[in-house]
């Protein structure tokens, strides 16, 4: 275990990088001007119903005691309770986040397949119509927001081929061909919203390894072209790959907040909306939180499976 | 500059000009489109609400009874010039924290990178609605502040590019000269480093700038956007979602608006950096 004290190093500053993230988004949304109060109240707002609420939210201490309180109650497990429906934040989010890992577990197996096929096709076939052809609709549905892209399967898959229901509504009381129906439509969009930067990157990778001399003395062996670039190539362009598809999930959790309002799906990304624009800001700290640490935790994944795979990093 | 712009044009591939071409006819209706659309963007019953193509209104009639081409035409010059705020605000100061991160060193580097990695943990998307949020009810709906949730969004990602950029450049010769000289710390970022750091955020500006649009066009399509009745593309989609069914066309319009603008500014990156890179080998 020569790499042990990278990881240890890594954990680490994702640790740090964690911190950081919840002191930016309490810091956003409590220390700026005008306090949690008048942000919830609004322009309704009166002197005596400022001064009830800020009693009421323990506002009148000071904001890094707050702050750290706040902190010191999720180490525990506690996100505290919603402003709006006064119930408590896990008990609220644990189903939407439960139905939304479901929807990315989705995208994800849809993903994998769908970026592999596309960029081996594509440098198989380097600089041919195929690869051309690709690279161009590729590059167009790079262009399309995913809202765009989630509304155009709605057109096709909806509007005129009446085929999957267009509210992607699911709960406790939905059995299996329910989950089919209302997962397929918000999964293919969220993995090609993700497929065509993986496709980008894993097509030049593999076109670039091609090039190299190990792969030079593998067709002087007499080896197959197919067998040239699954067994000698991919290894090679998987690790850059893996890099691309942490950054990817930045892209998975925006995207599903982005999917989940087209579709209408339960999830967490629908709940942000509505927290945001009931101004639940508990609710939002938490969201948020949960989010990021999501994507601090794939990153660190990502980094920690690249320091085992890649022999160079393990001997330095 | 006309000369070097023929000689450009003359070098460039077919990418760039195809993104160019379409980028200048977005340029040129945003610009004159306010002057030639048939109706007010906030015209209420010029047509039969909720009526389809037809060659009066090529994009159809919404619920309020407003000319959707009319919307998109008018949308164009809030979009462009607000990604193009927000990206050259987000450029500014992520070129000058990474450059200055870059050269300072030590735990003033350390420090920034801590907090642009804090930044960039927080998905961009959500970035942008903390930022439209905490702005609090007042502000929430100015064009601005998608300018300035955009930049905020950019800047730490721009400041790690020009951070690596710059630490390239730090260690050749002339920077150490330089210091030796006994120049000021501006001095040197301003004269020595940032000019060789140009084709990287030009390149970063431009992928960043193709983005936006797609950005701010979320804002709006969430609810969290320009307020109404300003037609944003990615608002007008939002209030057209249920039009849907009956006539896909008032969604397809300002769908088709919106992905052509970063179609173009899309190509136009990519053949804009093919360009550099040939330009460095010619070098």
């Amino acid at each position: 275990m020569v790499y042990l004290p990278l990881i240890l190093k890594r954990i680490f500053s994702a640790l740090i990088t964690l911190l950081i993230v919840s002191a930016l988004i309490y810091g956003f949304l409590e220390m700026l001007p005008g306090d949690v109060a008048t942000r919830m109240l609004g322009r309704t707002a009166t002197p005596e119903t400022l001064a009830n609420l800020r009693e009421q939210l323990g506002l009148n201490e000071p904001a890094l005691k707050r702050y750290f309180l706040w902190l010191f109650n999720i180490f525990q497990g506690d996100f505290g309770t919603a402003l709006t429906s006064k119930r408590p934040i896990t008990e609220i989010l644990a189903p939407k986040i439960f139905n939304t890992l479901i929807l990315s577990g989705c995208a994800f197996i849809l993903y994998l397949p769908l970026s592999f096929i596309t960029a081996l096709l594509q440098a198989y076939y380097k600089n041919k119509n195929i690869d051309i052809s690709l690279s161009i609709i590729t590059l167009i549905i790079l262009s399309l927001p995913d809202f765009i892209i989630g509304t155009i399967m709605i057109i096709v898959f909806v509007v005129v081929f009446p085929i999957f229901p267009a509210i992607s509504l699911v709960g406790e009381y939905s059995d299996f061909s329910e989950w089919f129906m209302a997962l397929v439509m918000p999964s293919i969009t969220l993995a090609l919203v993700m497929s065509v930067y993986a496709v980008r990157m894993l097509r030049d990778n593999l076109i670039e390894v091609l090039d190299s001399e190990y792969i030079f003395m593998a067709k002087l062996k007499g080896l197959s072209k197919s067998t040239v670039l699954i067994k000698h190539a991919l290894p090679n362009a998987i690790i850059p790959t893996l890099n691309i598809t942490a950054l990817n999930l930045g892209f998975l959790i925006g995207g599903v907040v982005i999917v989940e309002k087209i579709f209408t799906f339960p999830g967490f990304g629908n709940l942000l909306i509505d927290s945001i624009k009931f101004r639940d800001l508990p609710l939002v700290e938490a969201t948020i939180l949960i989010a990021a640490s999501f994507y601090i935790f794939a990153n660190l994944l990502t980094d920690i499976l690249s320091i085992i795979f890649n022999p160079k990093l393990r001997k330095q | 500059m006309i000369y070097k712009f023929q000689d450009l044009w003359k070098r460039s591939n077919i990418t760039f000009k195809v993104g160019f071409i379409i980028l200048f006819i977005h340029i040129l209706i945003a610009i004159t489109g306010p002057f030639w659309a048939p109706y007010h963007y906030a015209a209420i019953n010029v047509g039969e609400p909720l009526t389809g193509m037809s060659w009066k209104y090529p994009f159809g009639v919404d619920a309020l009874g407003r000319d959707i081409f009319s919307r998109v035409i008018h949308g164009s010059w809030m979009v462009i010039s607000l990604s193009i705020l927000g990206t050259s605000i987000g450029l500014l100061v992520g070129a000058f924290t990474g450059l200055f991160s870059a050269y300072a060193g030590g735990w003033i580097d350390e420090t920034i990178q801590r907090i642009n990695e804090g930044f960039i943990s927080i998905p961009f998307l959500i970035l942008g609605l903390l930022i439209i949020l905490a702005a609090g009810p007042d502000l929430s709906g100015e064009p601005l502040l998608m300018s300035l949730a955009v930049a905020i969004v950019y800047a730490p990602r721009i400041s790690r590019i020009a951070r690596s950029a710059a630490l390239e450049v730090i260690t050749k010769d002339f920077v150490i000269a330089a210091r030796l000289r006994g120049e000021s710390a501006i001095s040197i970022i301003r004269r020595e480093i940032l000019p060789n750091t140009y084709g990287t955020l030009l390149v970063e500006f431009s992928v960043r700038a193709g983005f936006a649009p797609i950005l701010i066009g979320s804002f709006g399509y969430l609810g969290f956007g320009i307020r109404p009745p300003f037609p944003e593309w990615g608002s007008i989609i939002n209030d057209n979602r249920m039009l849907v069914y009956m006539s896909p066309i008032t969604v397809i319009g300002p769908a088709v608006a919106l992905s052509s603008l970063v179609v173009s500014l899309n190509l136009f990156t990519e053949g804009l950096a093919r360009l550099l890179r040939t330009a460095k080998r010619e070098l």
